[in-house]
This record gives C-alpha cells, structure tokens and sequence, in this order.
C-alpha cells in the first residue's frame, strides 16, 4: 500500500511520462489507490470549506453540505471517466477502463497535497498573503490537467493534438450524458405520473 | 391536502392571535422594517422609525393641500411646503401651528407650478418654479432679492427654456439648480443670479446589445432609435461643506446617488458590502429604487427616498445601509406617491402628492442609537461609539455596522484578538486583516523565544541523527572492507 499510494503517486506527479508508462505496462497502481485518492481530495475540499481562513473563505457556513462536495467531485469524475473512454474505443484509444479511472484519479494528486496544507496555512494569512494562497491553488489546478493530459496520451498511445481534441470532445460528451440523463429522468418521471394517475383512475371508478 | 389545510390555519391563527397580543404591548409599524446582511439577503430589523402622525392642510385649517411637490426645513425649525395645487407656500412653525401662506411675489403676481423649494441660513426663500420657468428668491419678509428667468452664457444654447425644478444653496450662497430639459448637469449660479456652469453630468451608460443592434441597422432605423442621452438628475441637497448629494431616476445604474464636489465629480463612498442605490434584491416586475429625493441629515449620514416602493432608505457616510423604513399602501405611516423627504432633527417627514398630506415619523430607540453611534464614529469618537453600539447589538444582534463600528474602535486601543472577533462577526475583511497582522506579530513577538529554541531543538536533533547514521555507515563500511580484504586474503 505504501509503495502505491505514497511512492507511485509522487513519481507520477514529477515524472508523468515515465510513471504512466509503468502504470500500463508494468501494471503500477492499483484501484484500491485510486479510490483513495478521490476519497482524499473530496476530504481536502471538505477542508478547504470548513477551515479556510477568513480571509479566502467565502463560502456561507449555512450552505456547506459534505454530501453535496461528494457528489460534486465522483459525478465529474465518474462521468470523465465514461466519457473518455466511449470516446477514445471509437478513436482508436488503447486504454482500458481502469486505466482510465487509475490515470485520472492519480493525476489528483497534485489537489490532494497542495489543498491540504494550504486551507491551514490560509489560516495565518493577512489579505496580502492570499494572493500566494490563489496563486498556489491555481498551480494545483494546472498541474492536475496536465497531468491528466499527459497520463490520457500515454495511456491511449495518442499524438499530443489527438489527445486535446479528445479532452474537448469527451467533455462535449459529458454534457450530453448529462442532457440524456436528465431527459430520462424526466420521461420516468412522466411514465410515473401516468400509471399512477390510470391506477387512481380506476380506484376512483370501482 | 387535509393535513397541510389543518397546518396552515394553525399557524394563521397563532400569527393572528400572538400579533394581537403584542400590539397591546408595543406600537407596530404598517411596514415590515428590514436591513440587508452580508449574503444580501432581506434579514428582519427592529424598525428605525415609526410614523408618528400625519398632517394635511385641513388640520392646519387652510384646507387641504392640492398635489404638494416639495418642501423643507429651515435652520430655525420651520417647514415650508410647496403647495403647488393650490399656487401657494405654507409655512408652518415647529409646534404644527400655522405660521404664514405665502401665495404671490411682488411685482411677480401668483406662482405658476412651484416644483422646488430651499431655505438657507439666512431664512432666504428660494423658490423653482417650472410653471414660470422662474427661480425666485425671497428675503425672509417676503420682498424679492433675484429672480432668474432668463440665464445667460456662451454654453447655453439660444432659445433655451429655463424649467427650474428643484434648489438647492450653499454657504457661499451659490445656487445649484437642477432644471428639466438640461443633460449637461446640474446648473449653478452665483448669488447675483449669474450663471456659473454646469457640474456633474451623468454618464451615459453604453449598452454592449445596443451597439450590436446598431451595427446591423440601417439610416432610416438607425435615426428612429432612441437617443443615448444622459439622464437628468431628480434631486438635490447640500452638505454643510458644500457638497451637492444628488440623485437620478437612471434606472439599473449602481450609482443612483451621488455626491458631488466642486469640480462635479462623485466623491460618495461605497465601502458598504454593496451599491448605494437602495434595494438591492427585488422582483423584476417591481423594478428598482427610484430616488425623487435625498436629505443630509448631518455627520455624513443621509436618507433617499424611493419613490417606486416607497421607503426611506437611510446610508452613513460610508456607504453603509443603516436601515430602511416606509411602503406603498393605504395605512396611515405609508405612501402613495412619496415626493419629498426632510428631516428636523428628530423626527423624519415624508411629503406625500397623492395622500395630501405629511407623514411624520419619529426615531425608535434602535434609530436614535444607530443615528448616535454613526455620528459618533464620524467625528472621530470611535472609543465612545463603543457602548451604543453594544446597546444596537442588543436590539439587533444582525446588526454587522455595528460589529464593525466595535471593531474598529478595539484595533485604535490595540486589543487585536477581540477585534479579530469582531470583524469576523461583522465580515469586514480588510479591517480583519489589519487587525489579524497586528496580532500576529505580536504573537511572534512574544513567542519568539519558544519559537526559536524549538528549531534549535529540532536542528541539533537532525544534525545529531545524520552524523550517528554516517558514523554507522562508515563502521559498517569499514567492517565489510575488511572483510572483503579478509576474503580476498584468504
């Protein structure tokens, strides 16, 4: 476990190429791992909400809804992860499943280890410090899509261009299962009406 | 179904019977008397006024008003209203009794629409009548100083229909006029009645889907769209400093209210969690604050009066909201058509058109305390606001100018951490900030000693464990080269 979680992931966020490589070939990483990792960074979100400093914290204490945070990080998540991979079968993509799902929940890594200790330094910082705490933010967020970048062309054996233009189309995708989703729930919700309406209906009448 | 019907009729009940009950304890107020907190939510609050009574012209015994449009306090307490139905100005003395009706100028005959009225100092008269297109100044017996009919410059284009609507003088005696018709600001003249220049002009807002629409237009549909001109300024007063608090009827502006320097350019400061310009959350079929008038009450404080739901919406001198009070409706203490807002001291008044009548509101215990401690915080006496402001935290514990206003008062006696606390009650950040820095040097001040021996502590450990590892390393090493000597001897 250590080696996995610990080892892995602070070589996949320093040397990208290599360790995506390892976990596909060399069967690195594990999905045990990966659900930690997104464990990890929705806790480090929870965090960032709750015990932010005042200064950086905006949030209004009467909203904060930890389920809401889960929700918010495995839906995108899961969602990537879907799409992704119905896009790249058709695009000629090499990746697996769980290859998909290990290489996007390690590339959070980079959120988990600057979040954490940034929501408390934030902590003890005057107005003019936040300024490092956004900065220091940001360069997680950066960090993370190109890791993710750099772990979907390996991953798929794509050139550099083929893999933005998947990014682009997969998060098209999830928009759209998004819509299709929300379409069914709707004409479910539609079909329930409707039997339960005939079923009074005929308690009504008998 | 049944449940909720059963619910519902409880709780009416329960509100009807408990409002009952306490309206023997306490006098309750028409409108529901609210503040915006720091999320911009409507939270509720003790009401700062409660209407007192309300006066018409049968009660003075002239009869009654006919569509009154302004009116004013003097310095010496006395209310002048412009009667403008009824061609006429009543004057009347601070114990609402009757003082004098003044209804024609010398030389001048009747009035035509007075639409504004001022009284300086001196208990001049300054009259804007827009019927006949006349400002007219009054000494206090009521001979004429000036009239200005006619005003006279290289900037004002000929043929210009002088329409003064509403007045107002400095200390100087410099007249600023707001004049119907005119865009480029408001017009101001010395005491001689000559015209000086235009100051303060609205900007005019440009509307991003406008200029697109306009791009794809022709000519001919280009010349019948609407123009873009400024929008005119609705009213006006005065500081004791000289400078004109102004207000327009732009609707969707964040900047309805202005407060305007010598030079014309608008100096009122915002530092409030939001725009000066009223209520900020309303429903899109209601629209937004529109302020016909705006009154200094003195120590930077000052009341515009929304003439769309009418309320009194009362702000500090930085731009705070201190509270709101008033609404369209029948009762007595509410509007019809709210068209002047004055102020003599202590009590409030409102000048309603359609009711005929002045409604006079007096301050609660929470206003006064408000009112006291702003003015306090104003003058610099920040340590002595302290204990009113702790007296509004009792009434309304919402009440986050009040935290602030604590707050501050704690950082000029440098006991930070409780300032740290209430800044934080009061989501004031950037004051926050100044506080928190201050502690947190003081802290690091005075924990540096423990500070430093720790890291001391903690190198010499690390040094200590890196020099035992070498040591271990380098005997380790040292036995397997002699072992490695020793087999290759062997």
């Amino acid at each position: 476990m250590k080696q996995e979680l610990i080892d892995f992931p602070f070589q996949v966020i320093f040397k990208p190429f290599s360790s995506f490589w390892d976990l596909k070939y060399d069967n690195k990483g594990s999905l045990r791992a990966s659900y930690l990792l997104i464990a990890l960074t929705i806790i480090a979100f929870i965090l960032q909400k709750q015990y932010a400093g005042f200064l950086v914290n905006y949030t209004d204490p009467r909203v904060i809804n930890s389920l809401m945070d889960i929700v918010t990080v495995i839906i995108p998540f899961i969602l990537w992860v879907v799409a992704n991979w119905s896009i790249t079968t058709l695009m000629d993509g090499e990746g697996k499943f769980t290859e998909i799902v290990k290489v996007t929940a390690y590339s959070l890594t980079p959120i988990v280890i600057v979040y954490i200790p940034m929501t408390f330094i934030s902590r003890y910082m005057a107005q003019e410090e936040t300024a490092f705490y956004y900065l220091m933010l940001s360069i997680a967020s950066l960090w993370f899509v190109w890791l993710l970048f750099v772990g979907i062309m390996t991953i798929h054996q794509y050139s550099a261009t083929k893999t933005i233009v998947t990014m682009v189309l997969t998060i098209i995708v999830m928009g759209i299962i998004v819509f299709l989703g929300a379409l069914v729930l709707s004409m479910l919700q539609q079909i329930y009406d409707f039997i339960y309406n005939i079923y009074r209906e005929l308690l009504f009448r008998t | 179904m049944r449940i909720k019907t059963i619910v519902s009729a409880v709780v009416l009940a329960s509100v009807l019977f408990t409002t009952t009950l306490l309206e023997a304890v306490h006098a309750s107020t028409p409108y529901e008397a609210y503040n915006y907190n720091y999320w911009e939510e409507a939270v509720a609050s003790p009401a700062a006024f409660v209407p007192s009574k309300t006066v018409s012209g049968s009660d003075l015994g002239i009869g009654p008003f006919l569509e009154p449009n302004d009116m004013v306090v003097g310095t010496d307490g006395k209310l002048y209203v412009a009667d403008t139905g009824n061609k006429r100005i009543v004057v009347i003395n601070p114990d609402w009794t009757m003082n004098r009706v003044i209804e024609s100028v010398d030389g001048q005959g009747a009035f035509g629409t007075i639409s504004g009225l001022f009284v300086d100092e001196d208990h001049t008269l300054y009259i804007a009548d827009s019927g006949l297109g006349k400002l007219i100044v009054l000494h206090e017996d009521g001979a004429v100083k000036l009239i200005i009919d006619n005003p006279q410059s290289d900037i004002i284009a000929a043929g210009f229909k002088f329409t003064p609507t509403k007045v107002a003088v400095d200390s100087a005696k410099r007249m600023y006029v707001v004049a119907s018709g005119v865009f480029e600001g408001i017009m101001q003249f010395d005491t001689d009645g000559e015209f000086l220049g235009y100051i303060g002009t609205n900007e005019v807002k440009r509307d991003y889907y406008e200029i697109i629409w306009r791009l794809f237009s022709t000519k001919e549909q280009r010349s019948q769209m609407v123009l873009f001109i400024p929008t005119e300024f609705s009213n006006l007063d005065i500081d004791q400093k000289g400078f004109v608090y102004s207000t327009n009827i732009d609707l969707n502006s964040p900047t309805p209210i202005k407060r305007l320097n010598p030079s014309g350019e608008d100096v009122l400061k915002r530092y409030g969690y939001f725009h000066v310009k009223g209520d900020i959350r309303f429903r899109l079929s209601v629209g937004p604050s529109i302020f016909v008038d705006i009154k200094y009450l003195g120590d930077g404080i000052y009341s515009g009066l929304d003439s769309n739901q009418g309320k009194v919406f009362t702000y500090d001198a930085e731009g705070n909201l201190l509270f709101i009070y008033g609404m369209l409706a029948n009762q007595n203490g509410t509007f019809k058509t709210p068209v002047a807002v004055e102020y003599d001291g202590v009590n409030q008044l409102v000048l309603d058109r359609a009711k005929a009548n002045i409604h006079v509101f007096k301050p609660t215990m929470f206003g006064e305390l408000v009112l006291e401690a702003s003015r306090l915080h104003y003058n610099g006496y920040s340590a002595e606001a302290v204990p009113v402001w702790e007296q509004v935290l009792d009434l309304n514990s919402n009440y986050d100018i009040a935290y602030i206003g604590i707050g501050r008062s704690l950082v000029m006696s440098k006991r930070n951490e409780e300032a740290i606390f209430y800044f934080e009650q009061g989501m004031e950040r950037d004051q926050y900030s100044v506080a928190f820095k201050r502690y947190r040097r003081e802290e690091m001040k005075e924990q540096f000693g423990t500070i430093m021996t720790t890291i001391v502590i903690v190198a010499v450990i690390i040094i200590g464990i890196m020099i035992w590892r070498k040591i271990r390393s380098k005997r380790q090493g040292r036995t397997t080269r002699y072992s490695a000597g020793r087999d290759q001897a062997l």
